[in-house]
């Protein structure tokens, strides 16, 4: 909480611009939880074969892979927490804002009239906390914007808004 | 939202009568399938060019409403696209298992493969039939797993007519329909007569041309004679190969010759399949450059009556590809450095709808110039996309601090914005440039990694169709911003204006051969050379004394002032304060 998405000065921020017309939106911080069980299930599965073979075995990188792996995770959950808390999307008049990552930040500003199609998806995990994800589709294969940990209704009226500003400003390639 | 925009072209007879009913415009339901177009000519739809202007437009839309019947592919295509498959499995077989099994069985073996590839070809061309319905174009493949598939015309991108080495023997041609969305091209028509090919393509760009809003739908062909095509540009043969020549291929050929020579001459075996084995491998290294010269052999560049470009080459296989102009997303220009001693450069253009970058080079039709000197690349981008002069496009580089990321390459990276297009340059060895026009931008990005963080820095990625991007490498983080803004505001500007031509060019003319509908006119007899032009109202400024976009120093370079839309630019050229 000490720490929200940006601490940086707006003005020289990739990830913050145009602060004053801008009104950034977070996602749910439940994906924070989403994202931990995802890393906890991975980690024990890793844990576990490495425990097979430490039985097996009995050499001593065993037991210090299970600490590697057990490290890494827990500097990866950190990082989740603040890369969760530093995604963000804004609506504007003619385009969507969407940005993420902290330590490779981006910014995706896709227009509404370039929009081709919208992905709504929810995996099980996601579905159990109430979430979905929401995906913006262009032309452009490098187009890279994607919503993820929306709570079903807001990704629904994000869903339908898209399109329905899609269609009312649609164009041509 | 089209209707909104006047129409700027002089159409003779046209707007006069069709303006007021564009406010009655819903009564045309954009969904049917024309009918009343050509029985009501006062009812025209938005943004569509009324049909009572279309010379030849009384007779198209009729033909269209009629529910054709399905038409076969000619019966030799079977033992064409057979005789295809047959050379793919004979190359797999390979040299080794000739010797193994011996030429009568390795033939027999063929023999047994041809029949049931014709077989199962003939089959296949049973179940294959295509028709046009309405502003749909139908095809139906397939034998196990039937596909029909409509393929409506107003997605349609480009339309390439190939002719590979057999077809041209037997007077046959394969018709390939671009559309976006396919890894590949979805619609290959093989085979077709040449007449039935260039028909039925006319065809499908006379009803593709339609809706989209064409920067230039007066220009129809008149119902008479067929028109010409205004011949641009082409590439001397002797150019291409010393082109060619001019790889590092084409380079370490005598090493690769030296070496087999070598090896024979050491261990004194001179089988058949050795030698074959080893021209074949040989074949492997040599064929790029090879491959390159078959493909852009005789490279003409034209533009049709419609106003497309229409683009012929190729030697052992001939691909005659015909683009509407919008269709362009984006400009590449590529100086290789073996290509300097020359002055050439080499240029694509990049159509939605052909496969990402990753793909295979021959594959990909986007040739705009095989190759050819710096004036010749200027007068072609000129022509695809009016108003932009490769000459005067400036571009700056990012700040001296970025000499971190990049210590030797770091002049060698530029952007700009001119009024048209995004510019961005990068490489140091082989130069490239990449002009995106704002109109056919998808989506902007600002992308930044840790190291540029450290030096306050950011790239920004303008997004195409085409696959590739224009990439504004390592900008300071406030220009980086102000870099995202301006291409998403002029984006949407070049949108809105897409109705009519975004561009400079003086109006078209409903009679397209009587008045050069672009600045620079066609010089058949000497391409290499960009002509001034003092009538025309936007000539090519002159030719500055590079041959290549020079590295601009920062501070030092301002736009001209007599360069249209300059003012605007202005900002740019100031650099953003630093905080």
């Amino acid at each position: 909480m000490t720490e929200p998405s940006a601490p940086a000065p707006a003005p020289t921020d990739p990830l913050e611009p145009w602060p004053d017309t801008v009104d950034w939106r977070p996602v749910s911080r439940s994906l924070i939880t989403v994202e931990l069980i995802n890393r906890a299930i991975w980690v024990v599965a890793v844990l576990a074969g490495l425990t097979v073979g430490w039985v097996l075995n009995g050499h001593w990188g065993w037991p210090t892979g299970m600490a590697v792996v057990l490290v890494f995770a827990a500097w990866r959950s950190v990082v989740t927490v603040r890369a969760v808390k530093a995604w963000g999307y804004a609506e504007r008049d003619n385009d969507l804002l969407v940005r993420h990552g902290l330590v490779i930040r981006r910014l995706s500003i896709v227009p509404y009239a370039r929009m081709q199609f919208v992905d709504v998806t929810a995996g099980p995990l996601e579905r159990a906390f109430r979430l979905a994800t929401v995906q913006l589709h262009t032309a452009a294969a490098a187009t890279d914007a994607k919503i993820p940990g929306l709570p079903p209704e807001e990704a629904s009226r994000l869903r339908d808004r898209l399109t329905a500003l899609g269609e009312d400003r649609a164009e041509g390639l | 939202m089209t209707a909104a925009y006047p129409h700027p072209q002089p159409e003779p007879g046209g707007p006069a009568a069709a303006e007021p009913d564009i406010a009655h415009a819903p009564a045309a339901e954009p969904g049917t399938p024309r009918p009343g177009a050509a029985a009501n000519p006062g009812l025209p739809r938005p943004g569509v060019e009324p049909p009572g202007v279309e010379p030849a437009g009384a007779a198209a839309p009729s033909e269209v409403v009629v529910d054709e019947p399905r038409r076969r592919l000619h019966p030799l295509s079977p033992l064409l696209s057979g005789a295809k498959s047959i050379v793919v499995i004979v190359a797999a077989l390979s040299w080794q298992t000739l010797s193994e099994v011996g030429v009568e069985r390795f033939a027999l073996v063929v023999a047994v493969i041809a029949v049931a590839v014709v077989v199962f070809s003939v089959i296949g061309w049973l179940n294959t039939g295509y028709h046009v319905v309405g502003r749909e174009l139908r095809i139906q493949d397939g034998l196990l797993w039937r596909r029909n598939r409509a393929i409506p015309l107003d997605r349609l991108q480009a339309v390439e007519l190939r002719r590979p080495l057999l077809a041209q023997l037997t007077g046959l041609a394969e018709l390939r329909l671009e559309v976006v969305g396919g890894g590949k091209t979805e619609a290959p028509l093989a085979y077709l007569t040449v007449r039935e090919a260039s028909a039925l393509r006319q065809r499908l760009l006379a009803l593709a041309g339609r809706t989209n809003g064409a920067p230039d739908p007066a220009a129809q062909p008149a119902a008479g004679p067929p028109a010409l095509e205004r011949p641009l540009f082409r590439v001397s043969n002797r150019d291409l190969l010393i082109s060619q020549l001019l790889t590092p291929q084409a380079f370490l050929l005598p090493f690769g010759v030296a070496f087999v020579v070598m090896q024979f001459v050491l261990e004194g075996t001179w089988t058949f399949v050795g030698i074959a084995s080893t021209v074949t491998a040989m074949a492997g290294v040599l064929l790029q450059p090879v491959r390159r010269v078959l493909q852009d052999w005789e490279f003409r560049l034209a533009r049709d009556p419609d106003e497309r470009l229409a683009v012929s080459y190729g030697l052992l296989e001939t691909r005659s590809q015909i683009v509407p102009p919008h269709r362009v997303q984006s400009i590449g220009v590529t100086w290789p450095l073996l290509w300097r001693v020359k002055g050439w450069l080499h240029m694509r253009m990049d159509i939605a709808g052909y496969a990402g970058p990753q793909s295979n080079d021959d594959k990909r039709s986007d040739r705009l110039l095989p190759v050819g000197v710096f004036a010749a690349g200027r007068e072609l981008v000129w022509e695809v996309l009016p108003g932009v002069d490769l000459a005067t496009l400036a571009t700056l580089p990012p700040p001296s601090r970025a000499r971190w990321l990049h210590p030797i390459a770091l002049r060698s990276f530029g952007a700009g914005l001119t009024p048209e297009v995004f510019v961005s340059r990068s490489g140091l060895l082989t130069r490239e440039l990449t002009m995106v026009p704002y109109a056919r931008l998808q989506s902007v990005r600002v992308v930044q990694g840790p190291l540029q963080r450290l030096l306050r820095l950011a790239t920004v990625y303008g997004d195409t169709a085409g696959g590739r991007s224009g990439v504004a490498q390592d900008r300071d983080v406030a220009e980086a911003w102000w870099i995202a803004d301006q291409l998403s505001t002029r984006a949407r500007q070049a949108r809105a204006a897409t109705p009519s031509p975004p561009h400079p060019s003086p109006p078209h003319s409903a009679s397209p051969h009587s008045v050069p509908p672009h600045p620079i006119p066609p010089h058949p007899t000497s391409p290499h050379s960009v002509p001034p032009h003092p009538a025309s109202p936007h000539p090519i400024p002159p030719h500055p004394a590079s041959a290549e976009p020079a590295p601009v120093e920062p501070g030092l370079h301002r736009p001209e002032p007599d360069q249209p839309g300059a003012p605007e630019d202005d900002t740019y050229w100031r650099r953003p304060p630093r905080s």
